[in-house]
């Protein structure tokens, strides 16, 4: 059996084959691991700002009740001693002749 | 040396190609076994990864928010914890009670829940509610003992922020958050939305890495009601101490736009708070401007009068003989509070002579009394945007029926249906409507309905002319109680007798007291009725008991809504230019 020489060329060759499988392999492995590592992100970022959203929400809701008429009255009443004028303690202006 | 050479490229070789046949072996087998797994067996393990890594969840839709006129937050739906249990290991039920128990404080568990939740238990229940839709802190709290198979999701509870305003109008809604009266029974599909789905990839530790939308959600549309939460509290707080001061039993309000016909403020006393709904009491529950008939009495005279007018039965300047105080129909008497003497066609609706109107009616005959009556939609549903609406009762006709139905007995009514009536006055003869949805999603609702083109009940000079009259029952007649400083006001008052059942007869105790008018008389900015049921004070009269409540409501919201005083509004003037007109 005759075994042939590989040329030089043919050892590079191969070798950069080689090379480019495992930077290919490399690449793939890469991708998918950024593609998990990404869709974990996205996953969190989509909580986040669901619950944000959701925040907001409640946040209006408070902001509601707390100025709800039945309370701001309460406060006005109870707290800062305020009362309804009587009649003759209002003097509507003249609008019309307003500039 | 050659000799040598060749053995160890012999050796050399035979160890390579061995080396090249394992290796070959073992990508064959790599390869044969990819394909066994990818191929072959592809189907089943796909299922396998999938059950154990995949959830498929339901989104759940957010219902709809529903706001005042001014874009105030009435209703909103907002997500809370609801604990659950899950039993990490199949367990005796006594022994995952008593993991239960230590939560039982917290949560403020009663002996009802734990029958059930033991109940569940027994069955072997893989998931079991320990408490839905409670605080936050309490589900930290709970978070905070670390117990084994105990959890919390959130959920959606409708949260009414301006706790009981407006409550009948928005009605509730059950654990589910689904309607189950007022606006929310009424526009529960629109405001429930459609669920929807999603995939979630997980990993070993259940992180999610991966989701998809496979069906997105329909979230509930927004409703914007016509309801204005200022008015809507000015009614209920003014409404609330008149029941209170007249003992009443119960009373409503209802203020509308007349030219829209949009509900600015619908009130009921007594009343519940939505945010713990079902109300104690079922009779809270009841919207009584909508769902109660009662006889109208003395507001329907403004039917009668139309229909006189209308029809020519009657001129302004006729006399009705009013002298005895009573009249006699069908062998029993119908009398007057008090004996007038001879009275015009308007003095017999500014003074609310019951004698008077009789005669009226009786001129004006059975055939255009009910003609008058079904143009003014009694007897009908309104169409208002509510539940339960009730349609009012009609009378079958008999001997007493022409006389009675003239002073508004032997017909039943709805508040709303007599604001109705009222407001076709106001709008100068067009019946336009009530509705209490302006917008669903931003896009108004029905939008035909704003341009005024409403089918006429009565002519516009038979309008002119009764709002002529309504204005000087609230300047001289019964419903100068309801007349308010500076602003033009036409109204009737209206006592009914309530019909006893056990004596079989009109009682001489129980009244329904009522008010009904608008203003500003040239251009109405609001039209209210008020009714007060059964007021206990010495004091029973529509007159004197819903004028005044009609006064300081119409006051203070006409106000409110930029409709100023005028100086040359007061009320000896304004008598004297009515006397000048009437002399004409």
């Amino acid at each position: 059996m005759v075994h042939k020489k590989r040329t030089k060329k043919e050892i590079a060759q191969g070798a950069l084959a080689s090379l480019l499988t495992v930077l290919i392999l490399t690449f793939y492995l890469w991708h998918i691991t950024e593609n998990t590592q990404l869709g974990y992100a996205i996953g969190s970022c989509e909580n986040e700002l669901k619950s944000l959203q959701e925040g907001v929400q409640k946040l209006e809701a408070k902001k509601a009740a707390l100025l709800s008429l039945e309370r701001v009255e309460r406060i006005a009443r109870e707290e800062l001693n305020l009362s309804e004028p009587r009649p003759d303690q209002v003097i509507y202006e003249d609008f019309e002749r307003m500039p | 040396m050659n000799f040598a050479s060749d053995l160890y490229q012999k050796r050399t070789s035979k160890r390579t190609r061995i080396l090249a046949l394992v290796l070959a072996l073992w990508v064959f087998g790599i390869f044969f076994r990819l394909i066994d797994l990818q191929v072959f067996r592809h189907a089943r393990l796909r299922g396998q990864v999938l059950k154990q890594n995949q959830d498929i969840t339901k989104i759940l839709p957010t219902r709809g928010t529903i706001y005042d006129r001014n874009g105030k937050i009435l209703a909103r739906s907002i997500p809370v914890p609801s604990v659950f249990f899950s039993p990490p290991a199949e367990e005796p039920a006594e022994l995952e009670m008593q993991t239960i128990r230590k939560v039982e404080k917290i949560l403020g568990l009663g002996a009802k829940d734990l029958d059930r939740i033991k109940a569940r238990l027994q069955k072997k229940s893989s998931f079991t509610w320990i408490k839905r839709k409670t605080e936050a802190p309490s589900a930290e709290q709970i978070k905070a003992l670390g117990l084994n198979g105990i959890g919390s999701l959130d959920e959606p509870k409708r949260f009414y922020p301006q706790g009981t305003l407006a409550a009948h109008v928005l009605g509730g809604v059950d654990i589910d958050d689904k309607g189950l009266s007022g606006i929310e029974l009424a526009y529960d599909e629109i405001l429930r939305g459609k669920e929807g789905e999603s995939l979630i990839l997980r990993d070993v530790k259940r992180r999610g890495y991966y989701s998809e939308v496979l069906k997105a959600p329909e979230n509930g549309k927004d409703i914007t009601l016509t309801i204005d939460e200022t008015i809507q509290y000015i009614s209920e707080k003014e409404l609330e101490k008149a029941v209170v001061e007249n003992k009443a039993h119960w009373g409503t309000v209802i203020i509308s736009q007349p030219a829209t016909g949009e509900i600015l403020a619908m009130a009921s006393v007594p009343t519940f708070n939505p945010n713990a709904y079902p109300p104690p009491s079922p009779q809270d529950d009841i919207n009584r401007a909508i769902r109660y008939n009662f006889e109208p009495g003395s507001t329907f005279k403004i039917v009668t009068a139309s229909a006189a007018l209308e029809n020519r039965r009657v001129r302004l300047s006729d006399l009705f003989d009013c002298s005895e105080g009573l009249i006699d129909v069908a062998g029993s008497p119908i009398r007057d509070h008090q004996k007038f003497g001879l009275l015009t066609f308007p003095e017999v609706v500014i003074h609310s002579s019951n004698v008077g109107m009789i005669q009226v009616g009786q001129r004006i005959g059975q055939d255009a009394l009910w003609r008058t009556v079904q143009a003014f939609g009694f007897g009908r549903k309104t169409g208002i945007d509510l539940p339960a609406e009730e349609s009012g009762i009609l009378p079958n006709w008999g001997k007493r029926t022409l006389p009675a139905l003239s002073i508004g007995y032997e017909i039943s009514v709805t508040a709303l249906q007599i604001l109705q009536a009222m407001n076709i006055i106001a709008n100068r003869g067009a019946l336009v409507p009530p509705r209490i949805v302006r917008a669903v999603q931003g896009s108004p609702l029905n939008p035909s309905r704003n341009t005024g083109a409403a089918a006429p009940a009565i002519s516009e000079k038979t309008a002119e002319q009764l709002i002529q009259i309504l204005e000087r029952v609230v300047v001289e007649g019964t419903g100068q109680s309801a007349w308010t400083s500076g602003y033009a006001i036409a109204g009737k008052t209206g006592t009914t007798q309530k019909y006893d059942p056990e004596l079989k007869a009109y009682s001489s105790a129980k009244h329904i007291a009522s008010f009904v008018g608008f203003a500003p008389i040239e251009k109405p900015m609001i039209s209210m009725i008020v009714v007060l049921d059964e007021p206990q004070k010495a004091q029973h009269y529509g007159g004197q008991v819903a004028a005044p409540v009609f006064r300081d409501i119409a006051g203070r919201v006409l106000r409110y809504t930029h409709v100023w005083p005028q100086k040359n509004l007061e009320k000896a003037v304004v008598a004297a230019k009515l006397w000048r007109d009437g002399q004409r």
